[in-house]
């Protein structure tokens, strides 16, 4: 007796196989449309529409007016400038800390475990709960900064320091190093514990030095995880709002006020989500440019040859 | 395979029916709000719909326990109905275009003008006529007026009036030996001086809590107007709030910052470190809502606080204060029997309970016979404030216009304060860059709204 599979045509099967994975992956995709894609979809669509919540009967595109908007706020420049410092010395911060904390660890001593767990510990907080530390350990009256400041004698009455420009953004800045440095220090330490001895004993046998050994083993060898590490934070750096709306809103008068964090004011608080879509669409954009600038440069693809 | 199609269809369909409660009985007791029997050709009401716009746990639990004692009086019920704020306008423009609103809602005045278009609240006039001297002249002189200017009829009941004072650190007086009576009329100088006087930064004291971030333009306006009659523009849409009167009235008022009456770091402060460093003892005055004394009660002992009226204004002795029922009482278009509605809005508004009310939501009872209440009377906590709302000189300032400012609210407006806070611009520059703004936009209204009438300040004289 034939089987009833034996009738169909040669290659069905094969077909069928081909299909099989898109099968597997359909509710997840599906999920990512309904979730990430329509909202992205609905964000660029309200990019070039006058669309306020406080006037949702009066929604009608308007071409470039949000754009237009934008890149003539007086505080643009600022905004951008703003983005550009907290983004790059966050980033080379946590990178340059977290990896003197990752060879540090990756040495044998005493009480390393517990060390490592407190170290890692930030990583662990929420973002709102850093945010407050540091709004309430640099406040200009009670802040516990400013006492250990005026007890030593370094200044002799406190310092405004959220509602200075310049030193308001600098207190974002730190938080956001204090935030992130377990983040590097645990990838670049996982890289540095799959090194083999042996190239090290190796390196020994031949009089290799201690520098000489990090610039042509260490760094060669966690360079891919550097570079994604890197670009990982930089784009959530950039794209995050929470710890400049929590410490000090933006103000004062946008001096620590970046882009996303403006964004988010426009939409939640402003409800012109139209601008705040024009924002969000030259963020997208400007990070996509620098996600492909800095693989190219940094010449990813061939990170890790030997 | 067709048939089995024409089945499956069929099952769909039926199930999306009973899912959505499709068909006409579902339909007929979505719409009628109000059980009734017919006897002998009189329709006897048994229940009504109340719909709360800014819903909390509080609200609900006074809501409902205030239910139970109208049904118990009554015999109707009333079912507690309640959307967020947020989503509250959209929610009533969807039940009133399917004509499906309850019976009774809260109601933000600054819906009014579509809603009573649109015939979704009915006029209050035949109820409200006999009774109108129970409630106190600013509900009558200042809320239902505007009313019955704007929209020809009185259409809410408010359910509490939000009225502003300048809370004081009365042990702070006493210390420096300043004598203040709330009963007596003071100015902005007066207030100005006061700030000056409790501020010493070595003892961590400062004069006032200032606002600088949102909403800092707020207080400003309102000193402002009392350089302009209370108005924001003229019977022709143009701006007056950049008189050199004005400019001089904002320097003046920025100095308490920029002369160290305030922290420093209040260039950033909004309504809650306001309030909390009042409190808190960092600060020794506070401009705000009456809703901030619950607070000051809870945290302060009463020796520490006290209220003074808002100044009165220098040029024409008017107390300007931005007095507003937040959530009033209103009757809906498609109540089925708005005598019966009535009964409950009325229910709410006897004093006793509309005292309950005010205590939960830091608002002040709206009808005269509080005034012996242990709470709002003449030695309670809240007597500056019923002072203030039977005093002849009170007056409600206009608003920054009748177009949509949120995003100056919510960004420019502190934002040019802030620059020039900071020596970043000049005063004039930041206040130009405010005024242009307005300008431009009620230009722009009354481009598309050319009949529309200037909004004017409200006076009780």
């Amino acid at each position: 007796m034939k089987k009833k599979w034996d009738k169909r045509k040669p290659g069905h099967h094969a077909e069928k196989s081909k299909m099989e994975p898109y099968f597997y992956i359909l509710p997840v995709v599906l999920l990512l449309i309904l979730t990430f894609g329509y909202p992205l979809l609905k964000s660029i669509i309200m990019a070039f529409q006058n669309y306020k919540l406080s006037n949702i009967n009066d929604v009608y595109f308007n071409n470039f007016a949000n754009f237009k908007k934008m890149f003539g706020d007086s505080d643009f420049l600022l905004l951008l400038k703003n983005s550009l410092i907290y983004v790059v010395i966050s980033v080379t911060g946590q990178f340059v800390l977290g990896l003197i904390l990752a060879l540090t660890l990756k040495q044998k001593f005493r009480g390393r475990g517990l060390y490592q767990a407190i170290v890692f510990l930030p990583w662990a907080f929420s973002t709102f709960v850093v945010g407050l530390l540091f709004r309430w350990s640099f406040n200009g009256e009670y802040g516990v900064v400013n006492d250990l400041l005026i007890r030593a004698g370094i200044v002799d009455k406190g310092i405004a320091w959220l509602g200075t420009p310049g030193l308001s953004l600098v207190i974002i800045i730190l938080a956001m190093i204090w935030l992130g440095i377990p983040f590097f220090g645990i990838m670049i330490l996982a890289a540095l514990q799959s090194i083999p001895e042996e190239v090290y004993e190796a390196a020994d046998m031949d009089g290799c030095g201690l520098i000489n050994k990090f610039f042509n083993i260490t760094l060669p060898f966690i360079k891919p995880t550097v570079i994604i590490t890197i670009l990982l934070r930089t784009i959530w750096i950039f794209n995050s709002f929470d710890l400049v709306v929590i410490v000090t809103g933006g103000g004062p008068a946008n001096y620590s006020q970046t882009l996303p964090s403006f964004m988010y004011t426009k939409a939640f608080s402003g409800y012109d989500f139209g601008l705040a879509g024009a924002l969000g669409l030259m963020l997208m954009v400007i990070l996509s440019i620098y996600a492909m600038v800095f693989l190219k440069i940094s010449n990813y693809d061939k990170a890790g040859d030997f | 395979m067709k048939r089995k199609l024409i089945i499956t269809l069929l099952t769909m369909a039926l199930v999306a029916m009973a899912v959505t409660g499709c068909g006409k009985k579902g339909a007929s007791s979505d719409n009628s709000s109000n059980e009734s029997s017919d006897t002998s050709g009189k329709e006897e009401v048994k229940s009504l719909r109340f719909l709360d716009v800014v819903p909390s746990e509080t609200r609900q639990t006074y809501y409902e326990g205030i239910f139970e004692k109208f049904q118990e009086e009554t015999g109707i019920e009333v079912t507690y109905e309640s959307v967020p704020w947020d989503d509250a306008a959209n929610k009533i423009t969807v039940l009133g275009s399917s004509g499906q609103l309850p019976d009774v809602m809260t109601t933000w005045s600054g819906w009014l003008g579509q809603y009573t278009v649109a015939g979704w609240v009915v006029p209050l006039d035949e109820y409200v006529t006999d009774i109108r001297g129970e409630y106190t002249d600013a509900v009558n002189n200042l809320l239902w007026k505007s009313e019955e200017e704007r929209y020809g009829h009185v259409y809410t009941i408010p359910d509490g009036l939000m009225v502003k004072g300048v809370f004081v650190r009365k042990d702070w007086c006493e210390e420096a030996g300043i004598k203040l009576d709330p009963t007596q009329d003071w100015t902005y100088d007066d207030y100005f001086d006061l700030v000056a006087k409790l501020t010493d930064v070595s003892e961590k004291h400062y004069g006032t809590s200032y606002r600088g971030a949102r909403g800092a333009l707020d207080p400003l306006l309102v000193y402002m107007q009392g350089y302009t009659g209370g108005n924001t523009y003229d019977q022709q849409g143009k701006i007056l709030i950049n008189s050199e009167d004005c400019l001089n009235a904002f320097i003046k008022w920025t100095d308490v910052y920029k002369n160290g009456y305030a922290p420093e770091d209040s260039i950033n402060w909004g309504f809650t470190e306001m309030v909390d460093n009042f409190t808190g003892g960092l600060t020794g005055t506070l401009i705000n809502d009456s809703e901030v004394a619950a607070t000051c009660q809870k945290n302060m002992s009463d020796d520490q606080w006290m209220v003074m009226p808002m100044p009165k204004s220098t040029v024409d002795g008017k107390i300007y204060n931005t007095i507003n029922a937040p959530y009033s009482y209103s009757i809906s278009g498609d109540s089925k029997s708005p005598d019966v509605a009535w009964k409950l809005v009325e229910f709410l508004s006897r004093s006793e309970n509309s005292i309950e009310y005010c205590k939960l939501t830091g608002e002040i009872p709206i009808k005269k016979d509080v005034e012996n209440d242990e709470t709002y009377g003449l030695n309670g906590p809240y007597a500056t404030f019923v002072q203030q709302l039977n005093d002849p000189d009170l007056a409600v300032p206009t608003t920054y216009g009748p177009f949509d400012y949120t995003d100056l609210h919510q960004g420019m407006f502190h934002e040019e304060i802030q620059k020039y806070l900071l020596g970043k611009e000049e005063a004039g520059t930041a206040l130009t860059n405010i005024t242009d703004e307005l300008q431009s936009r009620m230009n722009d209204y009354m481009t598309k709204n050319p009949d529309a009438t200037i909004e004017t300040a409200l006076k009780l004289q």
